[in-house]
């Protein structure tokens, strides 16, 4: 189980500090996909960025830490403080572009065993890496290439397998397809998940998608405003959520045949330099009342395993009947079989 | 195959700029105003007085004719020239008649090769280690005075630095020779030494005065590079500072560092003159300068197409080895 305690993350910038993650707590299970969804701003990557411990200039940590649950060669419990040595060995990062997170006049070979956990056993562990290739769907002679002479769905199942060669606790995706094209994007998640039923692995996957995280996650983390506004497993969120925001998003999630407009999200989120009085969500909110502009409400567990942080969490299920207009669940994929069945029709 | 093609290609390419180069060092000269032999011919009588006959100065103008092939019309003059380029042969040299320009050349040639090759390289090697840590480094402070080495040294002109190396180093605290001496006769231990001896002052300036530029562009290069996504994702992946200087920044902000090298390689000849005037180093540039000064049109000619030929042959050869660094570059393309 992975524990966040009141992390508050902060930039440094000309203006002045902001704190672009405002205390979040959190657990997360051991072995689950989590997806966390937001709007753009709204602290996404920021607090990926503090669960991988690259915290430095301009980042800083004002408080809290992350403690991951399992420990280090030596014995120790792995923290914030340590985990940058465990890069790779016990937590790995599959970044946004592939295209451009490969070194570009160097064999990908090369870049397979430049890891400080390979440093003097590189013939060895390219030996495993051969062998390891084949199960994410790639040829070979794929990793004695140049990056430039793959594709991008090539390159992405590349980042996929060193993600996981070391076959760490964690992996971390942060939009891990959006440069990539749908039917791509669908088989390279396929196969983050083959692989993570198979190793274990507890994967955060950052998406604007939320399509896919219906499809793919066990549990949901919602942001607004550097804040968690909802976290809940997946069915639960998706079925009857318990925070007005979440409504909104999952109304904004577009339906194949559904020529209803879509409730997007009217209004924007607050600047982080000026964030209102009480709950940060009160100006775009149809619940909200003069308590909420008050108020900050926190994020409790209104229901067993289901924690919301809004004055009204009980009134949103009667919100969701009122509005209606929310696509019907039931025409969405909603399990990886659908999902590899949309794949093997779109190929 | 391709890499044949590609090969084929570049050389044809070669060969082509070549001739180009070679055939407007022919034409410039004659549309220019002034005639080579009338000159020479004025120089003569000048210093014999009015005694010069008529007959006397038209057998000479018909023996200098033949002699730097302007004889006949322009179409087999220019035959005679390509024939001659390809054999190498210029003709004799004003100055030392009736010593070959060829020989002239291939005795200067040498001498300014080793200085000009050593110092390009050793101020692109030094010159580029410093950038890149500089840049690699560039938000800590002590990076900062590396790079205000380059700051100084890169718009101080040529000859103020040679001076200033000049009165440094062989003036006030005379360590080295203001001008060489080179011992005659075959290459010994103590020759080779002897040389490297006399030759230290000149190269020295030459490294100053290239190091500087190669200080500031590397800088930027690699305060550029070092931002790029894939060696951010190089750290995330947690490999070390020094793996990431040099296997991402370096291999990649060299690429147009390597063009600069293989091209300033190519312009040694042109670029010796100033310093191997002011250290009166027996290269192609003061044969050059010689030449010009002289009225030696044959060696002008020659050390001109020496300077084509370097100049193309080192395009020639980045385009064949670049492909070796960026595996980016399509053959055959
Ligand atoms: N390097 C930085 N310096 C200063 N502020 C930053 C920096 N990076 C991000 N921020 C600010 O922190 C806030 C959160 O940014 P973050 O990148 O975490 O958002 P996000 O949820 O990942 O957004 P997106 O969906 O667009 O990726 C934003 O307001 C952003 O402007
Ligand atoms: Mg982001």
């Amino acid at each position: 189980m992975i524990r966040l305690d009141n992390i508050v993350a902060t930039y440094t910038t000309q203006r002045g500090h902001v704190n672009a993650v405002d205390g979040v707590t959190l657990e997360i299970p051991d072995s689950i996909v989590m997806g966390i969804a937001g709007e753009s701003g709204c602290g996404k990557s920021t607090l990926m960025k503090v669960i991988y411990g690259d915290i430095g200039f301009p980042l800083s940590l004002s408080s809290g830490m992350v403690d991951y649950g399992f420990v280090n060669e030596r014995g120790e419990p792995v923290t914030t403080e340590n985990i940058r040595r465990e890069w790779f060995r016990h937590i790995s990062y599959i970044p946004q572009s592939s295209m451009s997170s490969l070194n570009p006049v160097v064999r990908i070979r090369d870049q397979f065993v430049d890891f400080p956990a390979t440093a003097g056993r590189k013939k060895e562990v390219l030996a495993q890496v051969r062998a390891f290739v084949p199960k994410l769907g790639l040829p070979p002679e794929a990793i004695d290439a140049y990056p430039h002479q793959l594709s991008g769905g090539m390159r992405q199942r590349i980042m996929v397998a060193m993600a996981t060669f070391f076959q760490p606790e964690v992996i971390l995706a942060d939009e891990p397809t959006t440069a990539l094209d749908v039917v791509v994007q669908k088989s390279i998640l396929l196969l983050l998940l083959d692989l993570q039923k198979e190793m274990g692995n507890t994967i955060m996957l950052v998406s604007h998608d939320m399509g896919v995280h219906y499809q793919i996650t066990q549990k949901m983390l919602i942001m607004y405003a550097a804040k968690v506004v909802e976290y809940a497993d997946t069915d639960d969120l998706f079925q009857r959520p318990l925070h007005p925001y979440t409504l909104m998003l999952i109304n904004s999630l577009p339906t194949i045949g559904d020529d209803r407009a879509r409730h997007g999200l009217p209004g924007s989120p607050p600047s982080l330099w000026e964030m209102p009085q009480g709950c940060r969500f009160a100006p775009r909110c149809p619940l909200a009342t003069a308590l909420c502009r008050k108020e900050e409400p926190p994020l409790l567990e209104h229901e067993r395993g289901r924690f919301s942080a809004c004055h009204y969490a009980a009134s949103v299920p009667e919100l969701k009947q009122t509005l209606q207009a929310g696509p019907r669940l039931s025409e969405i994929a909603h399990d990886t079989a659908q999902l590899t069945a949309d794949v093997e029709r779109d190929v | 195959m391709k890499l044949a093609q590609y090969v084929v290609q570049r050389f044809i390419g070669y060969l082509l700029v070549l001739f180009i180069g070679i055939t407007i060092t022919f034409f410039l000269p004659r549309l220019m105003p002034g005639d080579p032999i009338n000159n020479y011919i004025s120089q003569v009588q000048a210093r014999a007085g009015q005694s010069l006959s008529a007959e006397a100065t038209q057998q000479l103008r018909d023996s200098l004719a033949e002699l730097y092939g302007l004889q006949g019309d322009i179409f087999t003059q220019y035959r005679n020239y390509l024939a001659r380029v390809v054999r190498l042969d210029f003709g004799p040299s004003f100055t030392y008649y009736p010593e070959p320009v060829s020989n002239i050349l291939l005795d200067a040639m040498p001498w300014t090769a080793g200085l000009l090759i050593t110092t390009t390289l050793l101020s692109w090697l030094i010159g580029n280690s410093i950038g890149l840590i500089a840049g690699y480094f560039n938000k800590r402070r002590w990076a900062t005075i590396l790079e205000v080495v380059g700051i100084i040294l890169y718009p101080i002109p040529y000859y103020i630095l040679a001076l200033v190396v000049i009165l440094l180093l062989a003036y006030w605290i005379a360590l080295f020779p203001l001008s060489p001496t080179f011992l005659p006769g075959p290459m010994t231990w103590n020759k080779a030494v002897s040389i490297i001896y006399n030759s230290f002052l000149p190269a020295l300036t030459l490294i100053l005065a290239g190091f500087g530029w190669n200080v500031l562009a590397m800088k930027a290069l690699a305060v550029a590079t070092k931002e790029d996504a894939y060696v951010q994702f190089a750290r995330l992946k947690g490999t070390t500072d020094r793996t990431r200087m040099t296997n991402y920044v370096f291999r990649n902000a060299m690429l147009p560092q390597i063009t600069a090298l293989v091209l300033s390689l190519g312009f040694i000849f042109n670029g010796a003159i100033q310093t191997e005037v002011i250290f009166s180093y027996p290269g192609i540039g003061m044969t050059m300068r010689a030449a010009a000064g002289a009225g030696d049109y044959n060696l002008l000619y020659g050390a001109i197409i020496l300077t084509i030929f370097s100049v193309a042959t080192a395009a020639l050869i980045l385009d064949l080895i670049y492909p070796l660094f960026d595996p980016r570059i399509r053959l055959g393309g």
